[in-house]
């Protein structure tokens, strides 16, 4: 309020009209203007060198097959948000990125200033510092520059000095062209500061505009010849993502069989491709790349881009082979941590399966537990390869109903339901609750694997059949809304089937717990519970405060470091859960010792596969381990310690 | 190398069986199908002596047109081209029938004759194990059965047989000869989605009995000389042993059981 009043904001107007203008060198002789245009001409046809090149290489890709431009609602705020906003940027590593949302913000200052710089030196200048308009708008942009100057400079500090390691590649020094183009914004910005202390005719005026324009015309060309390619790729990018979060494309006609050769990458791949700005945070968050694996997301990338420098988009050189490895591909556990946080729009994830579905749809990968699986799935029609009529003798001695089309729920038991001990025991619990609730529910008689393993792995004809055959069947049963207990069935049903026909409406048995919250009797013991994110229903389902709901009314939530958005995944995804693990330490392990770290007595989990993982690893963890529970487990557990009514 | 593979499409291995109202097979109704196990070795074996050696690789298969799934699928996995004799009534032939059958197609199949005709041990659903060997007595062939590996030498093959108790036996053959392929060896390969498409463009020749006999009046399945009396479920039993002793005894009987009683290790 003193302040206020000792500098109204009148005052502050007044002082800062009265003081610097920016200086403009008034004359350009005949033999400066050529040399601007020469400068102007050699640098946009150095621009266009490189980048006429990765345009063609775009463009000369494959069309995505499904792709739909509209409805473009989600598209425009995609790109308000993430790109003018810089939303993700900032979210993800605030500091450093809100120093990079200050350098964006300035270019798109600098738009006009620029264009005004160029057009003085051509004698064709349009506005004038001196003038109303000029005066506040070059007073905006210098507001801009230095909170720019600023943040390259501490971005040059955190890139050379700081070094954290995923903006390093492995055989790959820090890129120093980096530095350069820091040291070129730089000078761009220090140049048109400095032009507010000089006069308009002094030769410092003059230095000052040639210095800043050497700057500009250097820089222009190392855009498309560096990472800073993404300045103009990654809003393109961002705004033509293929729609939805970890979207596999369909197969198109008897020749496509996933991302084999060069020739089966299409527009959208070969565009993020080029947009990666190899910023790494797809590796900090990789479970395998935490891990020791081999796969690493930004090197998938990379690797694309790599191969399209050198082969091309028509090349019929195998994509896994001298840039890409089928070893890394496989360690994929999809959980889509890369693809959730990038910057630029990349989607790792349907690349990822794409790769896959390459080498399995074309017989190319040999593996003996993939191998296994497939045949467990296609002869047994469960991932488990256990005989259907295990789950029929579960289904009797639980006394399941089976649904004949008049109750309201379906519950699908899924490959964990249905024959895991444990996960059976989350279905009992379930059914527990539902009973409680008298909600009326049944399940099949009969029912195949939702085909995810399949789905995940790329083996195409695996999950076809799959998906085919139960769409038939709930068709047949005339199925109207499922329940299930796995995200993993949840997804595949909801998203996946939706190639072959229409899927029932399907929800997670935590959205259904927490919509009877209410209905349900709650004893909170005070018992510290960590909840685990199940990547299939945080990131890809977008679920996170359900689950907690019912178990911050059995306990007392806490949280493990990672969480949320961010949770680190248990290793089952993407068929992991049916491979050999073998390089490294387990990414189960490593989350499992994340959840023990809290100090809870319990894990509450909400995925049976999740659930699968840590009890293998905390049996091999140690005796004092916290109990592992699903939530329908903790709230089943809850109605039997009710007083009875 | 020509490698002619004699495929039966059996009842899925899990199934819920039930008996039919005459009690003389099970009711097919309700029941999925899939590739007996043993000739789906018998065609990986094939592939991979066709992998190594180059040449055809060519499915036989007997049934009603849902044996086509069956044909399919070997074709997706890599063989070459097929021959479907149709018949809705293969029940009623004994394995002497439908080993003339068999023969007869192999007999008038188009261009050279095969160097190799290879089959599954037994089939899963009636167990016989005569076909195959039949087969190689009607071709005028030299057989073995039980076959784990083939190779291929000089003047024909060389296999190894499995024989009792673990003991195994090297024979050579001279080619052509019909083996019959024991299960578990080699590792089946999974079915491709490139192998699915490919197979479309693949030829399926489809003959009836009764082209069969024209062709060939030898191929006239004889009369039944075993008739099928009647089919019933195992009855089932379950008895509890307790194993006594310290840990390290338990284990060892229970090792014992497993690998010489159940037969499970």
């Amino acid at each position: 309020m003193h302040l206020a009043h000792a500098f109204p904001t009148s005052a502050l107007c007044a002082s800062l009209f009265a003081t610097g203008l920016l200086a403009e060198p008034q004359h350009f002789s005949l033999a400066e203007k050529l040399l601007l245009i020469a400068l102007i001409v050699a640098s946009a046809w150095l621009f266009w060198k490189r980048f006429g090149v990765v345009v063609d290489k775009i463009l000369h890709s494959r069309k995505d097959p499904g792709f739909q431009l509209f409805p473009i609602g989600k598209r425009v705020w995609d790109f308000f948000w993430e790109v003018l906003c810089q939303a993700k940027v900032i979210r993800e590593r605030p500091l450093p990125g809100l120093a990079h949302a200050f350098v964006f913000w300035s270019f798109l200052a600098f738009a006009l200033v620029t264009l005004n710089h160029v057009a003085v030196g051509l004698g064709i200048g349009f506005l004038n510092p001196a003038g109303a308009f000029g005066r506040i708008y070059y007073w905006f942009a210098a507001a801009f520059a230095l909170a720019c100057a600023v943040s390259i400079a501490g971005l040059f500090i955190r890139r050379f000095f700081v070094r954290p390691i995923w903006l390093s590649r492995e055989g790959h020094a820090i890129s120093y062209e980096s530095g350069v183009i820091a040291g070129l914004i730089f000078a761009l910005m220090a140049t048109y500061l400095a032009a507010f202390f000089v006069t308009d005719s002094s030769l410092a005026a003059r230095l000052l505009w040639w210095a800043h324009t050497l700057s500009l015309v250097v820089f222009l060309p190392l855009v498309p010849h560096t990472k800073h390619l993404h300045l103009i790729l990654s809003p393109v990018t961002i705004f033509l993502s293929r729609g939805s979060f970890s979207q596999i494309p369909p197969l198109v006609g008897d020749e496509d069989f996933g991302l084999v050769t060069g020739k089966d990458l299409t527009q959208l791949v070969s565009l993020q491709a080029y947009s990666c700005v190899e910023c790494g945070r797809c590796t900090e968050h990789c479970p395998a790349a935490n891990t020791g694996k081999s796969l690493n997301p930004k090197e998938i990338i990379l690797g694309v881009r790599g191969y399209l420098n050198e082969f091309g988009p028509t090349a019929e050189e195998l994509l896994l082979g001298k840039y890409n490895s089928q070893e890394a591909a496989f360690q994929c556990t999809t959980c889509g941590a890369c693809e959730f946080q990038c910057p630029v729009g990349i989607e790792h994830v349907p690349i990822i399966v794409g790769l896959r579905r390459g080498a399995v749809n074309t017989g190319a990968w040999e593996d003996s537990h993939g191998t296994k699986l497939f045949l467990a799935m296609e002869r047994n029609s469960n991932a488990l390869g256990m005989s259907s009529a295990e789950r029929d003798k579960f289904v009797q001695k639980q006394e399941l109903p089976i649904f004949d089309g008049s109750q309201e729920y379906c519950l699908w038991l899924g490959c964990m339901g249905g024959y895991d001990p444990k996960g059976r025991e989350i279905i009992s619990s379930f059914v527990e609750v539902m009973r409680y609730l008298g909600t009326s529910y049944g399940v099949l008689r009969k029912e195949k694997c939702t085909g995810d393993p399949a789905r995940r792995l790329g083996n195409d004809l695996v999950f076809q059949e799959l998906a085919e055959s139960n769409l038939e069947m709930m068709t047949q049963q005339k199925v109207k809304k499922i329940v299930s207990i796995c995200p993993h069935c949840v997804r595949t049903i909801q998203e996946d089937w939706k190639d072959f026909g229409a899927p029932p409406e399907i929800e997670h048995h935590s959205e259904f717990l927490a919509r009877h919250h209410a209905r349900l009797p709650h004893q909170n013991t005070g018992e510290k519970i960590v909840y685990h994110d199940p990547c299939y229903l945080g990131r890809y389902r977008n679920v996170y405060d359900e689950p907690r709901t019912v178990i911050a009314a059995a306990g007392t939530l806490v949280e493990a470091e990672r969480n949320r958005e961010r949770s680190f995944c248990c290793g089952a995804g993407g068929g992991l859960a049916f491979l050999g693990e073998e390089q490294g330490q387990r990414v189960s392990a490593v989350r499992a010792q994340e959840l023990v770290a809290t100090g809870a007595t319990t894990i509450g989990a909400a995925c049976p596969f999740c659930n699968t993982m840590f009890r293998d690893a905390l049996a091999s963890s140690g005796e004092n381990s916290p109990r592992l529970l699903d939530i329908a487990q903790i709230a089943a557990n809850q109605i039997k310690a009710a007083p009875s009514q | 190398m020509k490698i002619i593979v004699a495929i039966k499409q059996v009842p899925e291995r899990d199934a819920r069986i039930r008996i039919d109202a005459e009690a003389k097979w099970i009711d097919l109704r309700d029941v999925e199908f899939m590739m007996n196990e043993s000739d789906a070795y018998a065609l990986e074996e094939a592939l991979q002596l066709k992998e190594a050696h180059g040449g055809e690789v060519v499915v036989l298969s007997a049934g009603p047109e849902r044996v086509g799934k069956t044909i399919r699928e070997a074709l997706a996995k890599g063989a070459d081209r097929a021959i479907h004799i149709e018949s809705d009534d293969l029940a009623g032939y004994d394995a002497l029938g439908v080993a003339s059958l068999l023969a007869a197609a192999i007999r008038e199949d188009d261009g050279e004759d095969p160097d190799l005709i290879l089959t599954g041990l037994q089939s899963d659903d009636l167990g016989l194990g005569q076909t195959g060997v039949i087969l190689a007595e009607l071709l005028n062939l030299p057989h073995a059965s039980l076959i784990l590996k083939i190779e291929k030498t000089g003047s024909g093959i060389k296999v190894l047989r499995e024989l009792e108790d673990g003991w195994f036996q090297h024979l050579e053959l001279p080619a052509p000869a019909v083996l019959t392929i024991q299960s578990g060896n080699s590792k089946l390969r999974y079915a491709t989605l490139m192998g699915i498409k490919r197979a479309k463009t693949k030829e399926v020749r489809r003959v009836t009995v009764a082209d069969l006999i024209t062709v060939d009046p030898g191929a006239k399945p004889a009369d039944p000389v075993v008739q099928l009396d009647r089919v019933s479920l195992p009855s089932k039993q379950r008895t509890t042993q307790i194993l006594s002793g310290s840990p390290a005894e338990a284990a060892a009987a229970l090792v014992e059981k497993l690998q010489f009683e159940v037969r499970a290790l």
